[in-house]
């Protein structure tokens, strides 16, 4: 009797471990999404704050359009001049503040980080916000300064060179100082400080200025001086208080994050998901073991509510040990999130982490909620029994997850899932966050309903998973199916929890197969050119000097360039790009609505072609007249004289002229240059010379031939998917996890089978053959659910964006490979129960009850 | 005669100290080829720890126990796997079948884990001997007490095994389908040579064997021929 207490306790001492487990590895995610966020939003609060300490009122560039960031256009330096005669006025200093790139002798960028790297110039007292460490800030135009960190992580020194890559071209420096910003430890960005007309002349802004501090003389309110300078500056320039300047930036960046706190959530919501599902099953098994000890209980007296009772307390216990351990864990997971970052090259500042209380709220409550909501299902299945059956029958019959009613209802959940998944798609919605719920919320019921109807599916499907193993290995493959099916209810919530993971996987890799496939297909039409050239990031502006550089190789016929910049049509936002008219015919070929190609070649400063679909969402028509408000604060009317179909979103809203981008909108650097060679010519050979010439002088600048403009956007989708991949493997771990348990339990309540198994002949290896192939079944029923859910919402999904020209594609490579890594998985999370299984001494497991 | 089991001076010492159990206390017993012999004795006398050791399924505190002309008692998991598929057959009292295979399945199943390809005329004959010609694609669950017995018994015969152990067999049955079970394993004795070791506490069970062993307190206290079962009930009663 000791004995079977004992392996209870062990056995139920498996279960709370991995309950809590799951529950922690949730809660961790959820309060470490939040953790890392808030830091990242509290670093940047001090960092702006600590950038405009001694700044009175700030003068910058109007972020009218530039919604997505990047480079403001500058301003000239005579309003410096400007400003100081605004009475209370007691200094004010010009400054650059530009991306640059720090590069290699062959111009390679020094790191791959996606952190930005910043060109700064030297600010007169009191506005300098570096503080140096060591040495001292540069004086001439052949020094520079850099920040410790970078400093330390490209091993650089003082006397070391420092070549920068601006929109001039590359230049190298000799570094006098390492300097960095406050006592913040990281900007989680690079900046290299110049004497002010070194960074003017580097970033190419000769005679312009990015930004005007300006100290208020003793007595003039920093508001009041706003006020007074506003009145003498143009619309264009933005005049802010230091405190409203800090707050603005910081909040920009804030709202940029939160979107990404939303992703990090939803893969953290995901990781809980999974989470229930494995304590449904941990619960639904354990419940069924003991009940007939419930059915004692109840012929003892015990009430159904305090079988019930008993129960709840254990998951209430279980999930608050879960969700207060899984509190602290998340703030080391959010440093393991940040590393993540780090590894993909985001390098996010973090000047000590924050904790609210909201996340420990949030975290507690989610984690408990989970807890008992997978909990309760199998309790309260298990108390309907009645005593006398319990007694009897000593196991839970299998749910009635057959019943009906039951597939009825999981049948239209799935039906409701769907629905809801259409509606946020096709029902027109246009609050984007109400059709992400929509979709979201959709994919979620959807995911229910089939894991609800599920156990239908167990059987058919451990036929085909089955069968290649039952075919190869006779025996063992067959006993491990029926296994299986034995219990089809545990199976398949067991494969549920793998299936979520995966159907999130397999809609990640489709939906980027269709990006690729689409963008792959969009260069294939409109790319006529033969090379392009484009910053090696791979999306930031190149120096204009390259196209005059290619321009000027041997072999070349022409070059012409596409340059971006945002504006404001009404109140929105839209995207301008400019071509030049006389050469663009050569290199790009457009899908004509109303026009063709002459309708570009010709047209005039005062005309726009625009994006067809923009058009029509705006009953725009050919002959109006648009006012665009341009980064400048200038209205300018353009006529329509053209629309094409934009597949793949090359071009934005409105295409203008080249001349125009640069005189209204302040845009001078093109983002991409296309190249078309003159017939006949090497086009390898021209390619490496162009490379040469252009890489040696501007740096961060590639050429790419078409096939490798291709590959080029696939691998930076392809480090998305990465990234998403990354977020997905918590969750696929928990699912595995499940796997473990269930099987270890599976495999307990089967001791006496295993014992006789092995007296009948059956040796070690067969029995743990036995579980590793139960397992493998089980992922496979999990993987091929996924898969076909995954692939049915990246078609679904979609199909909003076929018009847009999105063509969906089947990476039916990949997907082979994910199921035979499901299946590997399998493999993996067999290992330990086999080995328990295969270790049981057979006399004992014939005597075990 | 030729001896098929042979034990020399087994103890088997369960727990330590004062807590120790001596459910062997020194036994010295063989079995012939082709005869079928039935132990008895009163619970706890240690039956099933003999049979257990003389199985392999279990190893003695010392002595040493000789199968088939093997020492058994030194051989490895992996000799012993071998050794229970070439030549043993089990019978146990309940729980003998796997509940996921047909009958035909279970009693071919120490072939099957084997790899062995079945003697399709052996496996015919087994089955109609046991009966169950028209429940061969029933699982376990849809055969009475009886049948899945009866089903057992076929599988312990199914690879012609050097000796079939049987711990009280016929302990969950009624007295018909006893009978038909231990009808069967003396028929095997008969038609097939097979030799029988079983441990029962039923003397009608033990009539049907050809010899008898009684052990009481861990240590054989008769060894005779088994006569009918009014003879081992006064036999049982003069010496347990
Ligand atoms: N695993 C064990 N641990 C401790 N003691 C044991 C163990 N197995 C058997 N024993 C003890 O050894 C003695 C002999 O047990 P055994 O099971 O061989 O008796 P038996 O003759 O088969 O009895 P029954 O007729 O009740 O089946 C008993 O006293 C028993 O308590
Ligand atoms: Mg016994």
């Amino acid at each position: 009797m000791t004995k079977v207490a004992i392996r209870g306790i062990a056995q139920r001492k498996l279960r709370a471990f991995v309950t809590v487990l799951a529950i922690l590895l949730g809660v961790a995610f959820i309060a470490g999404s939040y953790v890392l966020t808030d830091t990242i939003n509290r670093s940047f609060d001090d960092l702006f704050d600590e950038a405009y300490q001694g700044t009175d009122v700030a003068i910058s560039s109007s972020t009218t359009g530039q919604s997505d960031g990047g480079d403001l256009p500058p301003f000239s330096e005579r309003y410096v001049n400007v400003v100081r005669r605004v009475p209370g006025v007691n200094k004010a200093a010009g400054g650059i503040f530009s991306l640059g790139r720090f590069v290699d002798a062959q111009g390679e960028p020094l790191s791959n980080s996606f952190a930005p790297e910043f060109v700064s110039s030297v600010a007169p007292e009191p506005f300098e916000t570096l503080t140096y460490t060591e040495g001292r800030p540069p004086r001439t135009a052949q020094e520079a300064s850099i920040d410790e960190s970078t400093a330390d992580r490209e091993d650089l020194g003082i006397g070391d060179t420092l070549r920068i890559a601006g929109q001039a071209g590359v230049k190298p420096y000799r570094i006098v100082g390492l300097q960095r910003l406050g006592n913040t430890s990281s900007g989680g960005s690079s900046t290299a400080q110049l004497t002010l007309p070194e960074a003017q002349a580097i970033t190419d802004k000769r005679g312009e200025l990015d930004g005007i501090s300006v100290q208020a003389a003793p007595g003039v309110s920093p508001r009041v001086l706003r006020q007074r300078i506003d009145r003498v500056l143009p619309p264009r320039l933005v005049v802010e208080t230091g405190t409203e300047a800090a707050a603005r930036q910081a909040q920009d960046i804030k709202d940029d994050l939160s979107f990404f706190r939303v992703v990090l959530l939803v893969f953290g919501g995901v990781a809980l998901l999974v989470g229930s599902f494995l304590i449904f099953n941990i619960f639904s098994i354990t419940v069924a073991q003991r009940i007939r000890e419930f059915g004692m209980l109840r012929t003892l007296g015990a009430s159904r509510r305090q079988i019930l009772g008993g129960t709840v307390l254990e998951a209430l216990a279980l999930g608050l040990l879960g969700a207060g351990l899984g509190v602290p864990a998340g703030i080391g997971f959010a440093s393991a999130l940040n590393a993540i970052f780090k590894s993909f090259g985001i390098d996010l500042p973090n000047t000590g982490t924050v904790i609210e209380s909201r996340t420990i709220i949030v975290a507690l409550v989610v984690g408990i909620f989970v807890t008992l909501a997978s909990a309760l299902v199998p309790a309260v299945r298990a108390t309907r029994v009645s005593p006398m059956a319990a007694l009897r029958e000593a196991e839970l019959p299998e749910s009635r997850t057959r019943g009906r009613i039951f597939t009825a209802f999981a049948v239209l959940l799935f039906a409701i899932g769907i629905g809801m998944t259409c509606l946020g798609l096709f029902g027109g919605t246009d609050d984007a966050n109400a059709a992400a719920g929509l979709v979201g919320g959709g994919a979620v019921a959807t995911l229910f309903g089939v894991s609800m109807f599920s156990p239908r599916l167990v059987r058919p499907l451990a036929s085909v998973c089955g069968w290649p193993l039952e075919k190869l290995r006779g025996l063992t493959g067959r006993l491990a199916r029926e296994n299986t099916v034995r219990k089809p209810g545990r199976t398949a919530v067991t494969a549920g929890a793998l299936m979520i993971g995966l159907a999130v996987v397999v809609f990640v890799t489709t939906f980027a197969a269709g990006i690729s496939a689409s963008v792959g297909n969009a260069i294939d039409r409109n790319f006529q050119g033969d090379l392009v050239l484009q910053n090696t990031d791979g999306f930031s502006t190149i120096s204009p000097g390259a196209g005059r550089e290619a321009a000027r190789t041997p072999g070349v016929q022409t070059v012409s360039s596409l340059s971006f910049a945002g504006g404001e049509v009404g109140a929105k936002d839209v995207r301008v790009s400019a071509v030049d008219p006389r050469s663009v015919a050569d290199v790009l070929s457009l899908d004509w609505e109303q026009g063709s190609p002459e309708t570009l070649s010709s047209l005039r400063n005062d005309q726009t072609v625009i994006d067809d679909a923009w058009a029509k969402n705006n009953d725009i028509d050919v002959g109006d007249r648009i006012p665009v408000r341009t980064p400048l604060e200038r209205l300018v009317p353009y006529t329509v004289v053209g629309t094409v179909k934009d597949n793949a979103d090359l071009l934005g809203n409105l295409v203008v002229t080249e001349e125009q981008l640069r005189r209204e909108f302040g845009v001078r650097s093109p983002s991409l240059t296309f190249v078309k060679l003159e017939p006949g010519a090497n086009a390898d050979a021209v390619q490496d010379r162009i490379k040469e010439a252009v890489k040696q002088r501007y740096g961060t600048v590639d050429t790419l031939n078409q096939q490798e403009l291709k590959d080029n956007q696939e691998e930076q989708i392809n480090q998305l998917v990465a990234f998403f991949y990354v977020l997905l493997a918590l969750a696929i771990v928990i699912s595995l996890l499940g796997i473990v348990t269930t099987l270890a339990l599976s495999i307990h309540e089967r001791t006496r089978e295993l014992g006789l198994l092995r007296a009948v002949g059956m040796s070690r290896r067969q029995v743990r053959t036995l579980v590793r192939y139960e397992s493998v079944i089980t992922a496979l029923i999990g993987a091929i659910l996924g898969t076909v859910l995954g692939v049915i919402f990246a078609a679904l999904v979609s199909r909003p964006l076929a018009d847009e020209g999105f063509e969906l594609a089947y990476p039916v490579g990949t997907l082979i490979v994910l199921l035979l890594l499901a299946a590997l998985a399998g493999v993996l999370a067999a290992i330990w129960p086999a080995r328990r299984a295969a270790k049981l001494d057979v006399l004992e497991a014939l005597a075990y009850e | 005669m030729d001896q098929i089991v042979t034990a020399h001076d087994l103890r088997r010492r369960f727990g330590e100290g004062d807590a120790a159990v001596d459910a062997l206390d020194g036994v010295t017993v063989s079995f012939e080829r082709g005869r079928f012999s039935a132990i008895m004795g009163p619970s706890g006398s240690g039956k099933s720890t003999l049979m257990h050791i003389l199985a392999g399924l279990d190893r003695p505190t010392s002595g040493t126990v000789e199968l088939d002309g093997v020492d058994i008692t030194a051989l490895d998991d992996g000799d012993l796997t071998k050794l229970r598929r070439d030549k043993l057959g089990f019978i146990f009292q309940f729980f003998n079948l796997i509940p996921v295979l047909t009958a035909e399945e279970n009693i071919v199943l120490p072939l099957s884990i084997a790899g062995r390809k079945p003697d399709e005329e052996w496996v015919e004959q087994l089955i109609e001997t046991v009966g169950l010609g028209d429940r061969r694609t029933h699982r376990p669950s849809e055969l009475s007490g009886g049948q899945q017995q009866r089903v057992a018994v076929a599988r312990a015969l199914v690879s012609r095994p050097a000796v079939v152990f049987a711990d009280e067999p016929t302990g969950n049955l009624d007295s018909t389908s006893s009978g038909e079970v231990l009808h069967l394993l003396r028929r095997s004795v008969d038609e097939f040579g097979q030799s029988v070791v079983m441990v029962t506490h039923d003397p009608e069970a033990a009539s049907y064997a050809d010899r008898l062993l009684i052990l009481r307190d861990g240590q054989v206290v008769h060894d005779c021929s088994a006569g009918s079962a009014e003879e081992v009930i006064e036999l049982m009663k003069s010496v347990a």
